[in-house]
């Protein structure tokens, strides 16, 4: 599970990216977070990495908080980037098999990587291939797959749907409905409107760091997300957040 | 996990192109000095014994002692073997010097002299390898060590597990060292089994120790850009904004600092110039040689054959007065040119050592100046070789005098006496020690470790806090 309780972040030049975030991401649940570029969608995955520290609130992995206990957090905590890139000279196994092992999973074979590989869709042949003549939708894919591996609770994707093309999107969101079938908890930052709608069990607006809608998926039923999307991030106050406290 | 992180860095580097392209270049470029190195230590072993051989040749030669003493006998420096590895000052500085009964003995015909174009590029030893290309190499393996993994994203996919910063520092501190190593270190095995199978190079105990030493330098000066280039990549958030600071504190260590050092000293320091000495020296020579000759006048007024006296008893006791008069003059000579060399070179000294001490704060000087010294090349033992044969002068003028006075022939008609060089005293030059040498290197040692020390504490703490989004 992952909670954020009143997070806050304001950097040192006074720009206030997340303020007072408050949120529950359950096991078994996708959650998708939409904004515009600076919302704060992206602080908010930092935050839950402790890749910077809170000016105000705190962020719970399973409980633990991120910024007293980081390493610990980690254990439960999968990430997946916008542009997963990972090392070009590598192959697909030797990319997994070091992420793997700083996961702490140990004596894993190349069987298991080949199965990891093969349940994102990545083809066989592009197994032994330097990652760097993959292309984006593969890199993505390999970045799950470094994800499924590590088997951690909790997923944390930022915006990794964008670029990809309209198969490997699909694939992409079936792996997804996995996890979230397996039990885990994903968060997923994005702009794609029509993939996320397919997929979120809530979706979230930010805006200048703000929550300011929260919709179950039965709350968006019969509802057109982009009409709702463009209202929201032009005309809702930011004082005005309609989302139960 | 320490070891995952150390295996990864090796096998990310090895696998890169710009791993095999340094690989090929220092393997071409250190087999080519070492290779290069020899083949000019063994023209210049063959050089010397010609010029020696020549020598004691035209010695034997010379019709009398007069002629012997005022042609001088020719000192020559015998090469370095380790000059090889690091040429030092030694193709820029004289390689033998006259010593005769007038003048001051000084180095002269150096290789710059016979070449002047060599002097414009300098020598393409080791050092100057190491010195330049591969601490290049080491500012390109690690300018973007931790700037480059956060434009790449996986230095956030590494850190979204459970892996402490401070191991991963240290990962990539080993593995991206070893990688560096690796093109170095198989050229620098390779060039020292050439050095071993190479007919007539033979090295001393003293002269591998010494080798070592080099090599040892030559790590520490690597380690310094290897351990800057972290310490900058770890400050910045931009590979290329990395790479240019790199670049500029390069081009400062590497030729500013050590030219600007020179010109301050010169500036700070300044020596009058070797023609003012001379002239001053001459002048000295010409004065000398009137008041005596004024003084031989008087002798020969004051003091003619006495009634009774034999012209063989005459000329015995002129011979003895001359021989006496003479060494007088030579003494009186050399204590004035001696006394104007040490004012000299303790100017020259001190405005050296304060260019050297000012350089000092660029490893590159700190390594040129070690490597010098250890290979025998440097100021230093050119200066004690020149301090050698100044002493060596009075011993050679005063046996060359007592020759020349023992065979004068005042009649004129008698044949000059055969020369004969076997009770003639040889110039004899002990080289510096290995622990003197070593002693001479401490400073340059202790710069490079505190350099690493520094650098590398900055990128730890810098990592530690280091924004990876």
């Amino acid at each position: 599970m992952l909670e954020t309780i009143n997070l806050t972040k304001r950097y040192e030049d006074g720009q206030l990216a997340v303020d007072h975030l408050n949120l529950k991401v359950e096991p078994g649940e996708i959650f998708c977070m939409f904004g515009a570029n600076g919302a704060g969608k992206t602080t908010t995955i930092n935050l839950l990495l402790n890749f910077i520290p809170p000016t105000e609130g705190t962020a719970l992995v399973e409980g633990i908080d991120v910024t007293k206990e980081p390493l610990r957090s980690k254990d439960f905590i999968s990430f997946v980037s916008e542009n997963v890139t990972l090392y070009g000279n590598f192959t697909a196994f030797q990319n997994l098999d070091y992420f793997t092992k700083l996961a702490g999973k140990r004596g894993m074979t190349k069987a298991d990587y080949a199965k990891a590989l093969k349940s994102v869709g990545l083809q066989e042949e592009a197994f032994n291939i330097r990652t760097k003549n993959y292309s984006k939708g593969m890199r993505q894919k390999l970045g799950l797959a470094i994800a499924v591996i590590k088997d951690a609770p909790n997923i944390l994707l930022d915006e990794p749907t964008s670029g990809l093309d309209p198969k490997s999107g699909q694939e992409f969101l079936k792996l997804l409905i996995q996890m979230r079938d397996q039990g885990k908890s994903v968060f997923m930052s994005t702009h794609d409107i029509f993939r996320a709608k397919l997929i979120a069990d809530r979706v979230g607006f930010m805006k200048k760091g703000r929550l300011v809608m929260l919709k179950t998926r039965q709350e968006l039923a019969g509802e057109d997300l982009t009409e709702l999307y463009i209202q929201y991030m032009e005309e809702r106050s930011e004082s005005e957040p309609e989302y139960p406290k | 996990m320490l070891k995952d992180i150390i295996k990864k860095e090796i096998l990310e580097t090895i696998t890169s192109a710009k791993f095999v392209f340094t690989f090929l270049l220092c393997a071409i470029l250190i087999l080519l000095s070492v290779y290069t190195g020899i083949i000019n230590y063994r023209v210049d072993q063959k050089e010397y014994s010609a010029a020696v051989a020549l020598n004691k040749k035209n010695l034997e030669s010379q019709p009398s002692y007069q002629a012997l003493a005022n042609l001088g006998t020719k000192i020559n420096r015998s090469p370095q073997v380790l000059g090889s590895i690091s040429t030092g000052v030694d193709e820029a500085v004289g390689r033998v010097a006259t010593v005769n009964v007038a003048f001051d003995p000084s180095l002269v015909d150096s290789k710059y002299e016979s070449n002047p174009v060599f002097s414009i590029f300098g020598a393409l030893d080791l050092t100057f390898i190491v010195k330049i290309v591969l601490s290049l190499f080491a500012i390109l393996f690690t300018y973007d060590a931790i700037v480059g993994e956060k434009e790449k994203g996986t230095l956030k996919l590494t850190l979204s597990n459970r892996v402490p910063r401070d191991r991963l520092i240290l990962g990539k501190v080993i593995g991206g060292f070893v990688s560096l190593l690796i093109p170095l270190i198989i050229p620098l095995v390779l060039s020292l089994l050439v050095l071993l199978v190479y007919p007539n190079i033979s090295l001393s105990g003293q002269d591998w120790g010494r080798l070592l030493l080099m090599f040892l330098i030559f790590f520490l000066y690597l380690s310094v850009f290897f351990t800057l280039g972290l310490f900058v990549s770890a400050r910045t958030n931009k590979s290329s904004t990395s790479f240019l600071i790199l670049l500029f504190i390069w081009v400062t260590f590497v030729t500013i600092i050590p030219k600007l050092s020179v010109l301050t000293a010169s500036r700070i320091k300044p020596i009058p110039s070797v023609h003012e000495i001379t002239a001053k020296k001459d002048a000295f020579l010409q004065q000398i040689q009137v008041e005596y000759q004024k003084i031989a006048i008087n002798y020969m007024k004051e003091n003619p054959m006495k009634k009774g006296e034999s012209a063989k008893d005459f000329q015995d006791r002129f011979k003895k007065w001359l021989e006496d008069i003479q060494q007088e003059a030579t003494a009186k000579i050399d204590a004035n040119n001696a006394a104007l060399e040490r004012d000299y070179g303790a100017k020259k000294r001190s405005q050296v050592g304060l260019a050297i001490n000012l350089s000092r704060i660029s490893p590159a000087s700190a390594l040129t100046f070690s490597t010098m010294s250890l290979a025998r090349t440097g100021l230093d033992e050119h200066e004690r070789f020149l301090a050698s044969i100044r002493t060596y002068k009075p011993i050679f003028t005063k046996w060359a005098n007592a020759k020349m006075m023992r065979t004068l022939d005042f009649s004129g008609t008698g044949q000059p006496a055969k020369v004969v060089l076997d009770d003639m005293p040889q110039h004899k030059f002990e080289p510096e020690t290995l622990s003197k040498s070593l002693a001479r290197t401490i400073p340059d040692f202790g710069l490079m470790l505190f350099l690493i020390i520094v650098f590398f504490a900055g990128a730890y703490v810098s990592f530690l806090k280091y924004d990876a989004r």
